[in-house]
């Protein structure tokens, strides 16, 4: 009887539990006293969980890149970072200039619509360009080996936009019709993040129409199952694989853009933290499975947003957004240890098994 | 004049030699079948065929065009369709989707639910599952499955490999009925099968494949009275 | 299987997010390292007894000086205004010092523990440098001094201004600063802030460097003790963009007050977002000269408008002060100083060259010799007077002669892109009248 019990309970298991547990306690005793506490007003947290939002949104487009490749190719595009910075970057001198010459503020929706078409057309070209010279030429490579030319295309693009547009900090005109508030009884909203927030959500609803419901959207689909079979069926494979790269590369685009709607800074390194917060998201939600990748953009978008308020400061630990990346990884970390294959994991780790 | 001309093709899989010069022909209307035992190269010759796989040797010849060096996708658009081995349904997408993936390489949207009807009519359960997910149905609807969607590819050269493995005996009979309706209705197939007996009923000709070569190759039911081909392959002493 | 690859892949990336956090990322600056310079035997008249050694520069061979400053990312303008500095100081001397032609060149530290590790290791293995000047940060010279040290060479920070830096615990000998030391820049800017504005309820935020930390500590330290209370203690990581959580957090304590001496990427950030926290709306902001450059401004935005800093007393600064500027403006055509310690810069510079003419041995046919030990010792025994001020060195490197100013930024300076040059306050001078919007 008893050798059967501890054939059953595996110690790494019972570990991993206790973690886990040990996690969810601080969660809920920390997020209980902070509340009972009351040192933040409603208003105050509808300001978190927006800027949470936003900044969420921003992560989901940048997380979608990077699992419709891995859904796709079964590969990490570490380039994916410096997609996203590559086209906001070179979209900073047309936004420059149209902010310096006052036609941003005239007409801030062609303005806008402008900077956002050439942020993805740049986006999405190196994003192609990359698929074509770091991953293609690899496609039947072992699969650690496009994973060190992903890293090498990363450095590579980030000192080429260094060399291309100099290594200083450059920074976004501000677009004043978007500098107010909406407000809603004691809650309000900043234009910039409504308008992060609607058109992250329609960018994604956008991709979800186009995955499910077009014909290119359904051969994606099919490539993701089984390369093999989706050719015999006259499916052009690498054209679907670079079809998914323009569109990671759109996205992470126009995502670019947002970010720096919110955040002006723009710098040949920019890519890096949100690329690789994008990538955990991505990660979160459950590789491969686009709705995943959505869900863990917002997820940690509002997690650290809202999360060492909620959870540290009842615990009365001083200056908790230090620990807003050691609480998003813990979560984590929490989360593949309940769900080893993410969120949204399960459907497809059957799937693949 | 040969629909399908296969001459001398060699494939390998890294260094094996997998097809050490297969030669076979398929004509017009005809159902031709390719036996032999498991690892023999039947479905090597397949994926050869059909562009998955390229040979370093040999020509493949489709109704005077040599097809041996396009890419898979474009080897469907001139009219080889196929239901590989294993079904290989799209888990993912639904029956409809599965089978809209098969007329991808198509244009002509009336005569590709001309093909979607005429699918229907063949197998009216799909038609019952038409929103179910691939990946729900059973053995036996996932094989009809992937008949109708190589169907939907519109093919000239219909290539089934193994499409009676695992399935009951009575689903068996009507898969192989539906072989020979598809054939009457002007389909020319190229059949690999397992269970011979079945195979050689129905087929006009067979090929019988050892170790990558051909081995015997001559009408069905000169192959049915062959001793070899019966101790071998219909398990008759 | 898969799950726990997720697993791994996760704590990958943390480890990861954490490293960069700490470092994005140093470029490798090119380096120009003159070619067989060295290799020339030296004539049997001389016989190297240093005992770090001597380093041998053959006739027209040129006297490598290196640099270590951030020339890249968002800290750039602290590094290339040094760079400047240094260059000005190089021309001033005719580009030549002892007949041998100096080269001014070096490696991009990044701002960074791991940039400055990879500074100092390129540069101590490069067997021509003489002397070296940085590096920028003090995140970045807390690993390069013992490296530069065992090296046997000596550099002199213009900017790196932390106090652990000197501190006679942790001092390397090779580490020297005309840089001022925080405890001072500290000290004078909760004097500026309870004795000027009369507030006595500020907010902080350091970003884990060492500098901000020091900074943050001395401000503290001294506004407590002038009676003054800090009513909430924040930090931050290097490269968080979004500020409002945390400027939330601070709002709810509602301070007068805001304290950030930072650097430019997350400074900025919060300059440009500060306003549309509720409860912010009329905060003071006060930075440092760490985001006392043209970039943070531009980062900032318009918040930056009516803003404070404590930073170096241009109006101390020598005679010889205005005409550097000049220089500075017309060689590098620009309208503004990018940052605040270009004069610094400039002294370490002449500090290396006076110090190299004095112990540097030359034969005849112009071959130098400079002993690694000798040129240290001259350059803690420098007595001059810079444009910084009078410089002599302590034995644990502090050289400066600190004299601190507070700066605000103008309404007109912002729209015409140009940094505040002459201050509104400094210890001693007469009272400063409160003005929002300047």
């Amino acid at each position: 009887m008893l050798s059967k019990l501890s054939d059953r309970i595996n110690p790494m298991d019972v570990m991993m539990f206790l973690i886990g547990g040990s996690i969810a306690a601080v969660i809920l005793i920390g997020s209980a006293l902070t509340l009972i506490h009351g040192k933040y007003s409603s208003a105050q947290w509808f300001d978190l969980l927006i800027s949470g939002l936003a900044l969420g949104g921003v992560y989901a487009l940048i997380a979608l890149g990077y699992t419709l490749v891995y859904g796709i190719l079964r590969l990490i595009n570490f380039a994916h970072s410096e997609v996203f910075m590559s086209g906001p970057f070179t979209a900073y001198f047309l936004a420059n200039y149209l902010g310096q010459s006052g036609f941003l503020d005239a007409n801030p929706v062609v303005g806008l619509a402008l900077i956002f078409i050439l942020a993805m057309l740049v986006s999405m070209t190196v994003a192609v360009i990359v698929e074509r010279i770091a991953y293609r030429p690899l496609r039947h490579s072992p699969r650690l080996v496009p994973l060190i030319t992903a890293i090498g295309a990363s450095f590579f693009l980030q000192y080429f936009f260094r060399g291309l547009y100099g290594p200083n900090i450059k920074v976004y005109p501000e677009i004043k019709v978007l500098d107010a508030y909406i407000h809603l009884g004691i809650f309000r909203i900043q234009y910039t993040q409504l308008l992060v927030i609607v058109a992250a959500g329609l960018m994604m609803l956008g991709l979800h129409l186009f995955v499910q419901r077009s014909r290119v959207g359904k051969a994606m689909r099919a490539v993701s199952e089984d390369k093999d079979t989706a050719a015999l069926m006259g499916i052009n494979v690498d054209n679907v694989i670079v079809i998914t790269f323009m569109l990671g590369g759109a996205l992470a685009g126009a995502a670019g853009v947002l970010y720096l709607l919110m955040f002006p800074q723009v710098y040949f390194l920019m890519g890096f933290i949100p690329g690789i917060k994008a990538f955990t998201a991505a990660v979160l939600g459950g590789i491969g499975n686009i709705p995943g990748a959505m869900l863990g953009g917002m997820f940690l978008g509002i997690i650290e947003a809202v999360g060492p308020s909620l959870f540290l400061d009842g615990l009365g630990i001083p200056a908790p957004y230090q620990l807003k990346d050691a609480i998003a990884f813990t979560l984590l970390v929490f989360v593949l240890i309940f769900r080893p294959s993410g969120i949204l994991g399960e459907k497809l780790a059957e799937k693949k098994a | 004049m040969a629909m399908l001309e296969v001459s001398d093709i060699h494939s390998y899989y890294g260094h094996i030699h997998a097809l050490k010069g297969i030669s076979l022909t398929v004509d017009k209307g005809e159902i031709v079948t390719l036996i032999g035992a498991n690892g023999a190269g039947k479905t090597t010759t397949l994926k050869t065929i059909s562009g998955i796989m390229h040979p370093r040797q040999g020509t493949i010849v489709l109704e005077g065009e040599r097809v041996d060096t396009l890419p898979a996708h474009e080897i469907v658009k001139r009219g080889i369709g196929q239901s590989p081995e294993g079904r290989k349904i799209f888990g993912g997408l639904t029956v409809l989707e599965n089978l809209e993936m098969g007329a991808y390489s198509r244009d002509n949207k009336v005569e590709i639910q001309r093909d979607l009807d005429f699918v229907f009519s063949l197998f009216p359960r799909l038609a019952e599952r038409r929103k179910q997910l691939g990946g729900t149905l059973s053995g036996g609807e996932q094989q009809m499955l992937a008949m109708g969607r190589a169907m939907m590819t519109h093919p000239r050269v219909l290539m089934l490999d193994e499409p009676s493995m695992g399935l009951a005996p009575v689903l068996v009979e009507s898969i192989f009925e539906i072989i020979q309706k598809l054939n009457q209705e002007g389909t020319t197939i190229l059949l690999i099968e397992q269970n011979a007996a079945k195979a050689l009923q129905v087929a006009n000709r067979g090929y019988v494949i050892e170790t990558g070569q051909i081995v015997l190759q001559d009408n069905a039911a000169n192959l049915r009275q062959n001793e070899r081909v019966r101790k071998a392959y219909l398990g008759e002493e | 299987m898969k799950g726990k690859i997720l697993l791994l892949l996760a704590l990958v990336a943390a480890v990861a997010l954490i490293a960069a956090c700490a470092a994005p990322t140093a470029a490798p600056a090119p380096t120009t390292a003159p070619a067989q310079a060295t290799t020339a035997p030296a004539p049997a008249a001389f016989k190297c007894t240093d005992k770090l050694g001597c380093i041998d520069i053959a006739p027209g061979a040129p006297v490598h000086i290196a640099y270590m400053f951030v020339t890249s990312g968002d800290n750039a303008s602290l590094g290339t205004d040094t760079r400047y500095g240094g260059e000005l100081a190089v021309d001033d001397a005719g580009g030549k010092v002892l007949g041998h032609p100096i080269q001014f060149d070096g490696q991009d530290s990044g701002c960074t523990a791991e940039g400055g590790q990879n500074a100092a290791t390129k540069v101590a293995a490069d067997k021509t440098v003489v002397a070296v000047i940085g590096t920028n940060c003090s995140s970045e010279s807390v690993p390069a001094a013992p490296i530069i040290t065992n090296a046997g060479l000596t550099m002199i920070s213009p900017s790196a201004t932390s106090p652990a830096l000197t501190d006679p615990a942790k001092h390397q000998a090779g580490f020297l600063r005309t840089a001022h030391n925080d405890k001072v820049q500290g000290a004078v800017a909760a004097q500026f802030v309870y004795t000027q504005l009369k507030f006595t309820k500020a907010a902080t935020i350091h970003d884990g460097s060492p500098y901000a930390q020091g900074l943050v500590t001395a401000f503290a330290d001294n506004f407590k003790q002038l009676g003054g209370t800090i009513v909430d203690q924040e930090a931050i990581n290097v490269g968080d963009k979004d500020m409002k959580p945390v400027l939330t957090r601070i709002a709810a304590t509602s301070p007068q007050f805001l304290y950030y001496p930072i650097f430019v990427a997350e400074g900025g950030a919060i300059a440009n977002q500060v306003r549309d926290v509720p409860g912010m709306e009329k905060v003071v902001m006060m930075g440092a000269d760490g985001i006392f450059t043209e970039d943070f401004v531009k980062a900032g935005g318009k918040n930056t408008i009516g803003m404070f800093w404590s930073s170096p007393d241009f109006s101390s600064f020598g005679s010889g002060y205005q005409a550097l500027v000049a220089a500075y403006k017309k060689k590098y055509n620009t309208q503004t100083l990018l940052g605040p310690f270009h004069a610094h810069s400039y002294d370490a510079m002449n500090m290396i060259l006076a110090a190299i003419k004095k112990v540097a041995v030359q034969d005849p046919d112009g071959t130098l010799h400079i002993g690694k030990q000798a040129l240290r010792d001259a350059l803690y025994a420098t007595d001059m007077q810079g444009i910084t001020g009078h410089i002599k060195c302590d034995q644990y490197g502090d050289c400066a002669d600190p004299h601190i100013a507070v700066y605000q930024l103008t309404s007109d300076q912002f729209s015409k892109n140009l940094m505040p040059e002459t201050p509104i306050w400094k210890p001693g001078g007469p009272n400063y009248t409160y003005n929002p919007n300047p």
